[in-house]
């Protein structure tokens, strides 16, 4: 008998557990007060990439402190709602409707990772919601975007393609490498990278004489390392994370190559961290980047050093690239008359902002024309060598 | 209905199918009464509860503690998003056909698998989890590696002249609910039937169930296919739902899930899971402040439930149901 | 090309002695308690914070460091021991899954909790390479050598003869006779467990310095490693747990020169699933000893 008791309860308990789901649905619609502006972020918080997450929430909200405390845009205050994606699709897609549904936002910013921000975009999409990219670089999102499709996705990022056939260029033409070795990460900022690299190696007649792939949290790479060294490869191609540049860079010290084999690419090579933790390695080290702490512009040394005050940490690319899709909303919303959705998405194809890099169109893919900055390791600091723009070909539809 | 029902079944059946009926109104009525956000959480909630079911069947009637459905879960959302995207099949084809990959598949892991007992067990199945998301990363050509399949099209159905696509977020939970109501009457029906009584058997004693001439060995590889079968649907739902398949949907943290779902609701009943993976996702958003917090959580959830409720926390909900419920 | 295979087998010895070290922790409870410790790697990850923490915040050299780290470590294993460990004695084999990978959760997201998820640079050691015998090796790779070869002859030692090792296998035979004859079944469970854990402790302090990065995530990766080698090395084998541990260091090793680097993790899942299929009682004997 209990047994059958406990058969019904549970049925009730489930059905009461269900109904005590939706219930805040019921009662959490947020009241947006009149003349303030919704912002929604969505960037890993926790989970392997959560360092990212978080220069990237300290940049927008260092953002939106500024246009605040100007008096807003047109005296409409901004309001900053963050949610987490983990750096995982399914989280993405539930922060992002979380975002949209419950704290009714009408302009999202996010994410890091790529294949969060590809699963975002048809949320977005569906519900009419603009989504801003800030710092994902496959290709694909803007592929899809615009004409391509998703007319709410932006993206103010460089993509791979862009930043393959820059390293490319200069590497060849510059310093006259001919042999390389690729060491990427295994994802599809790593690959993609490569893949693009691969496109525009032949014009340079450079070659490839091994590739390889670190899964993230790699730490031995001696052996790959060794087999570069005996491949008499000139420079390494890495399309790298932040946290294992040092890594790399102190075993190559270990095995000799340190001084003979040239990194490039892009892994935050340009930092006083990365430099400190195995100079002789990182020396001569080619990095394009979309920003970069040095960047010589009064905008962005004011932005650093703001920065830097307020967190106590020099700020990253992601942080820059934050804080500057912020501005460029905020200026869309402006250029709109008020934070009408369709009205801000036309007045940001159409925009000309000014970023401290340069001025940013965006094309009909949606995707921004940036300069991608490129520089050089030399004496221990970066020196830049120039920002260069490329026109991206979309592929036939 | 067997003829050996009792009076007191019968009144059971009568106390039942109103509360199941009701449970149905409630799930009807969601996408009414909460927001769309509150209609995802419940999407969500029907994915896991997929091979949740079909983990319930090995861990809960036959007594295997596998974390292999993670590996089939992937399997099948791999399989339905690559015939969506190079093919376009409608979505029942490549339900189906996730469903039936993901039970080929464990044809031949289950074969040398099952024969291995108790932790061997659990470490083969975790190694075929390890290893899918390997073959997914580096099989390029096909699953595109780390660059995952993106832009899987929504759902749609083509039956002779009637063809539509199922676009929205409302839609889609009752396309999920469906197949999850389904899901449950087909384990309703499978642990019903005598092979269920079967695979108690073999939960219970292994050896006098063969000695009683159940052919355990037939029955445990049928199970682990029919779980395999039921984790490539779920599979399948995940693709299209969220329109991208990576290598992360191979993780042992999904396996993990679908165990906490099992075992949180109660294995060996029908209920739990569909239990379960409401407080899943409930625990899930309550906790989306701080995931740290959230797996925390999850970690005590998996001790708590191993040393004090061996039964899962239905149990003790019941309990609190029938003090103030006042039934007895 | 000759010279290349040595010095990748040289590489694949240090990987290897440092999977040895936390293997043979991860066997000896196996051992004595049937139950395979799903958390283990989290000890390697909590020794490497310890560390860390006493080289960034407390300003200690890295010999101290050492000593803080391992110390740490025990003192979270015996409170995880006296918890849930020693409730772990004659349970079902899947309550020893569940439970241990409960505590890896627990464990490993407690800490990302606290420091944050993001990568740290552990700043000690001795990182400068030296040349021995025409390779080049850093100081720390050959500080794990040496310390690695007396914890084993150590091992091999304490179990043959001392008292406590005596009751570890005694255990390991049958919990219930050990009960009969007198033998304190939980503490002999406790004792092996803090020291496995303090062995991982130990090897995860002592690579700290050539990985560099310490994360929360770290253990995971070393848990899914020892796997194989305790397999391999049969189960419970301390002398089999750390041939089997070189054998996995030199095949990565190998893998990742000679197929490509993406594959080397793949090598320990491919040798547990043949193993199990093959020789689920490991290379060297047909039941387990210690």
């Amino acid at each position: 008998m209990t047994h059958t008791l406990s058969r019904r309860a549970l049925c009730i308990s489930t059905a009461i557990l269900s109904l005590a789901v939706t219930v805040p649905g019921l009662c959490g619609v947020a009241q947006a007060a009149d003349g303030t502006i919704k912002l929604g972020l969505v960037a890993p918080m926790s989970g392997p990439n959560a360092r990212y997450g978080a220069f990237s929430m300290r940049g927008a909200e260092l953002a939106v402190k500024e246009i605040n405390d100007a008096g807003g845009v047109d005296g409409q205050k901004i309001e900053l709602y963050s949610a987490d994606s983990q750096g995982t699709p399914v989280e993405g897609v539930s922060a992002t409707r979380r975002l949209i549904d419950e704290d009714e936002v009408d302009f999202v910013i996010g994410d890091v990772s790529s294949s969060v921000t590809l699963a975002m975009q048809p949320v977005a999409e569906d519900a009419g919601v603009l989504l801003l990219n800030a710092a994902s670089s496959n290709p694909k999102i803007t592929y899809a975007a615009g004409v391509g499709g998703f007319k709410w996705t932006y993206r103010n990022y460089p993509t791979d393609e862009n930043r393959a056939f820059v390293v490319a260029k200069y590497a060849a033409e510059q310093r006259g490498f001919t042999k390389f070795a690729v060491l990427s990460v295994d994802s599809d900022y790593g690959r993609s990278a490569i893949e693009f690299t691969k496109k525009y190696l032949p014009e340079f007649k450079g070659e490839i004489l091994s590739e390889d792939y670190y899964k993230e949290g790699e730490v031995d790479f001696r052996s790959v390392l060794a087999k570069i060294r005996d491949s008499g490869a000139q420079a390494i191609i890495m399309y790298g994370l932040a946290d294992t540049t040092p890594i790399i860079a102190r075993q190559m010290i270990e095995l000799g190559l340190a001084g003979k084999v040239t990194l490039i690419g892009n892994g935050e090579f340009n930092t006083e961290k990365t430099i400190k933790s195995a100079p002789t390695a990182l020396e001569g080290a080619v990095e394009a980047a979309a920003w970069l702490p040095a960047w010589d512009s009064p905008e962005s040394k004011a932005f650093v050093e703001k920065f830097t005050t307020t967190y106590d940490e020099a700020p990253n690319n992601h942080a820059y690239v934050h804080w500057d899709t912020v501005r460029l909303l905020a200026q869309a919303i402006h250029e709109a008359g008020g934070n009408d959705r369709e009205k801000v998405r036309e007045a940001l194809s159409k925009i000309k902002y000014k970023s401290p890099v340069g001025e940013v169109t965006f094309d009909d893919h949606n995707q921004a024309r940036l300069p991608m900055i490129l520089l050089q390791i030399e004496n221990g600091k970066p020196s830049i060598k120039g920002a260069y723009t490329a026109e991206i070909q979309y592929p036939a539809q | 209905m067997s003829l050996a029902d009792t009076a007191q079944q019968i009144r059971r059946r009568d106390l039942r199918l109103p509360l199941v009926a009701a449970l149905l109104v409630v799930a009807l009525a969601a996408p009414f009464i909460g927001s769309r956000y509150v209609t995802h959480s419940l999407i969500i909630a029907l994915i896991f509860m997929l091979p949740a079911h079909g983990l319930n069947l090995l861990v809960g009637y036959t007594g295997l503690l596998s974390l292999a459905q993670a590996a089939f879960f992937g399997i099948g959302a791999y399989t339905a998003g690559l015939l969506a995207v190079h093919y376009g099949t409608p979505f029942y084809v490549n339900a189906a056909a996730a469903g039936l990959l993901a039970g080929a598949c464990a044809l031949p892991l289950g074969v040398p698998a099952l024969r291995l007992r108790a932790t061997s067990f659990v470490m083969c199945t975790l190694g075929f989890v390890i290893i899918g998301q390997a073959i997914a990363k580096n099989w390029i050509s096909v699953t595109r590696g780390d660059m995952g399949l993106s832009a899987i099209p929504k759902p749609h159905f083509a039956l002779g002249p009637l063809s539509f696509t199922v676009s929205g977020t409302t839609s889609f939970y009752y396309m999920a609910l469906a197949i999850g109501a389904l899901a449950t009457l087909a384990v309703w029906m499978i642990v019903r039937s005598p092979a269920g009584r079967n695979m108690i058997a073999i939960r219970e004693n292994e050896t006098l169930a063969e000695s009683l001439g159940v052919p355990t060995w037939r029955y445990k590889l049928i199970v682990f296919i029919i779980s395999a079968v039921f984790a490539g649907v779920g599979g399948s739902l995940y693709a299209h739902y969220l329109t991208v398949v990576s290598p992360l949907t191979f993780q042992m943290y999904y396996s993990t899930t679908m165990l906490i779902i099992v075992l949180g609701g109660g294995a060996g009943t029908i209920s739990g899971v569909v239990f379960g993976s409401l407080l899943f996702v409930g625990l899930t958003e309550a906790l989306r402040i701080t995931p740290e917090l959230r797996m925390i959580a999850y970690g005590l959830c998996l001790l708590v439930l191993v040393f004090w409720f061996k039964k899962g926390f239905a149990p003790v909900i019941n309990r609190f149901w029938d003090l103030i419920g006042g039934t007895k | 090309m000759f010279s290349t295979i040595i010095e990748q087998i040289v590489n694949g010895i240090v990987t290897g002695s440092v999977y040895a070290i936390v293997a043979v922790g991860m066997t000896m409870i196996f051992g004595v308690l049937r139950a395979i410790n799903f958390a283990h790697g989290e000890y390697y990850m909590l020794g490497t914070f310890g560390a860390w923490f006493a080289v960034d915040y407390l300003g200690l050299s890295y010999e101290a460091s050492i000593i803080v780290g391992v110390l740490s470590t025990i003192v979270v294993a015996y409170v995880v021991g006296r918890l849930v460990m020693q409730r772990m004695v004659g349970a079902p084999a899947e309550a020893g899954v569940l439970a241990t990978l409960g505590i890896a959760l627990v464990l490993q997201n407690t800490v990302i909790l606290v420091f944050g998820g993001g990568y740290k640079f552990f700043s000690g050691g001795y990182i400068e390479p030296l040349s021995i015998l025409g390779f080049s090796l850093a100081g720390q790779r050959i500080l794990i050598l040496v310390v690695c070869l007396p914890v084993f002859i150590g091992l091999e030692f304490m179990v043959t003869y001392s008292r406590m090792g005596k009751s570890m296998r005694a255990v390991s035979q049958n919990v219930e006779c050990c009960e009969v004859v007198g033998i304190d079944v939980p503490k002999v469970v406790l004792h092996t467990f803090i020291l496995g854990a303090a062995l991982a402790a130990l090897s995860g302090v002592l690579t700290a310095p050539v990985n560099v990065s310490v994360y929360g995530g770290m253990g995971e990766l070393i848990t899914f490693k020892t796997l194989p080698i305790i397999i391999m090395g049969g189960l419970g084998n301390v002398r089999g747990t750390f041939v089997a541990a070189m054998i996995l260091g030199i095949a990565e090793s190998l893998v990742a020169t000679y197929v490509g680097l993406q594959f080397r993790d793949t090598v320990g899942f491919a040798t547990l699933i043949l193993m199990l299929m093959w020789r689920p009682y490991g290379l060297f004997s047909t039941q387990a000893r210690f």
